[in-house]
């Protein structure tokens, strides 16, 4: 699996984890990560420590999570490579995304 | 699923047959060599039992030229044969059997070795099955690719021809990735660029630049402040793209006066290569085009100057992401450093030629995933 889901029952945050390469392959299993917690949860972790490759699919699929979570939700991008991070900050994706 | 049965002797031929219709199989039965062939041509078995010792011929020369009839598909041959010395069943595997089952014939080896090669087949089966899928999608997809390319490439066509202040390259790679290069003179003698870059690849990819492309060449027309043409761009693509695709752009406009103002949104950093070779960073400091809603968005402009011989350069980010054979990217600072020493020359075209020269190079044979595209720009009069 290039994809797993957690939910700390603590905070209540969910962890999406990705491995290898974010692109338009992860589009679907993507989606119905966090479909289920529409209206229910508005904490989020993404980890990327594990994700070597990010393309511009990839950053559409967040803004697009985003939207659907709603403008209250709190996304965190974490654990992102020197490449990736480069792209997320290019992309001005501090905007709408907490990037640590 | 059919067996085709290939034995001399009556009293095997039953127990054969009787046993795999238990199985729910269908069944043939052949005696000789030439029946076995006429069979196997007619009926098309799924698999094949043999004797090693045939009317007619020998049961491994039989294998050998049943597996060269159709060697595309998968067809067990098992040998069922009361010639078990180690250097015949050597024999029988080297003739290309599939499996060895001794006689006496003991129903319930034979029923496990069927029932295994059927496996098999259902999988080979349904691996032929998916292949068949996926070349299908992917003569579908290399078609969309095609066809955005020519979209692209018309639509291109209304953009300013090449000139000593003006480069453009666009090297294709049978995927469309979105790149999107546009350049005008507006009545009033200022130059305007648009560099795009929208996300995804193939016919989507392309879908954002047809009506982009018409703005553009509206704003040309109407001598559009940048600004506006920024804020009217975003609030376009944020209507009819989905909100998982958008557009990185740079939007330039240059003035005769060499004043150079430009918007940039999710691009890596552009050039302005000075006539003393030092470099200035053009940085995008916008979200991408058609993110932000009309009241976030921010059309703020940034402005240069470009003098006699500087030269602007714009790489979309196939070319940062080049990889050469030893799939290593190029990165920001080898193309800046082949931008100050590739643009040296007085003849852009020339200059534009060289950078291109170099890009292949660096390349050598390995295969370019992505469209890349080149702009440079100069304001010499």
């Amino acid at each position: 699996m290039s994809l797993s889901i957690k939910v700390n029952s603590d905070t209540g945050v969910v962890c999406i984890s990705i491995l290898g390469s974010f692109d338009f392959s992860l589009f679907h299993e993507f989606r119905e990560a966090y479909a289920e917690f529409i209206g229910k949860k508005d904490r989020f972790t993404i980890d990327l420590s594990g994700v070597e490759y990010l393309d511009s699919a990839a950053l559409g699929m967040l803004l697009s999570m985003k939207s659907a979570l709603g403008e209250n939700s709190v996304i965190e991008l974490k654990g992102a490579n020197d490449f990736i991070k480069n792209i997320l900050m290019i992309s001005r994706f501090d905007k709408r995304f907490e990037i640590r | 699923m059919k067996l085709l049965c290939v034995d001399s002797e009556p009293i095997y031929q039953e127990i054969i047959s009787l046993c795999a219709e238990n199985d729910g199989m269908q069944v043939k039965l052949a005696a000789s060599f030439d029946d076995a062939i006429f069979l196997y041509e007619q009926w098309r078995p799924d698999i094949v039992t043999l004797e090693v010792v045939l009317q007619g011929g020998s049961g491994p020369e039989l294998a050998k030229r049943l597996k060269a009839l159709e060697p595309e598909r998968f067809v067990p041959i098992v040998f069922l044969t009361s010639h078990i010395s180690d250097f015949v069943m050597n024999q029988c595997f080297k003739a290309g059997a599939d499996d060895f089952i001794p006689k006496p014939f003991n129903e319930m080896l034979f029923r496990t070795r069927i029932s295994t090669h059927k496996r098999q087949i259902q999988l080979i089966q349904e691996m032929y099955r998916k292949n068949r899928e996926l070349t299908y999608y992917q003569t579908m997809i290399e078609q969309e690719h095609k066809m955005a390319h020519q979209v692209l490439d018309h639509i291109m066509t209304r953009s300013e021809h090449q000139s000593q202040n003006l480069a453009m390259t666009r090297l294709s790679a049978t995927n469309f990735n979105g790149d999107l290069a546009l350049a005008s003179t507006r009545s009033d003698g200022s130059r305007m660029i648009f560099v795009g870059d929208f996300t995804g690849h193939g016919l989507s990819a392309s879908i954002g630049a047809l009506p982009v492309t018409q703005a553009f060449f509206d704003a040309i027309d109407s001598n559009m402040a940048l600004a506006d043409f920024a804020v009217q761009i975003n609030k376009m693509l944020l209507t009819i793209l989905p909100d998982y695709m958008f557009c990185a752009a740079y939007i330039v406009l240059i003035e005769a006066t060499g004043k150079l103002q430009y918007w940039g949104g999710g691009m890596p950093n552009a050039y302005i290569r000075r006539a003393d070779k030092s470099i200035v960073h053009i940085t995008s400091t916008h979200m991408s085009l058609g993110i932000l809603s009309a009241a976030e968005f921010e059309s703020t402009v940034s402005t240069h100057y470009i003098y006699d011989r500087d030269t602007l350069v714009i790489a979309s980010d196939g070319i940062l992401e080049l990889k050469n054979t030893e799939q290593v990217m190029l990165g920001a600072s080898a193309l800046e450093s082949l931008i100050v020493s590739c643009y040296d020359d007085h003849d852009l075209l020339r200059a534009h030629h060289e950078m291109e020269a170099h890009l292949s190079r660096f390349q050598g044979e390995s295969e370019q995933l992505d469209d890349i595209t080149l702009v440079a720009v100069r304001n010499t009069i």
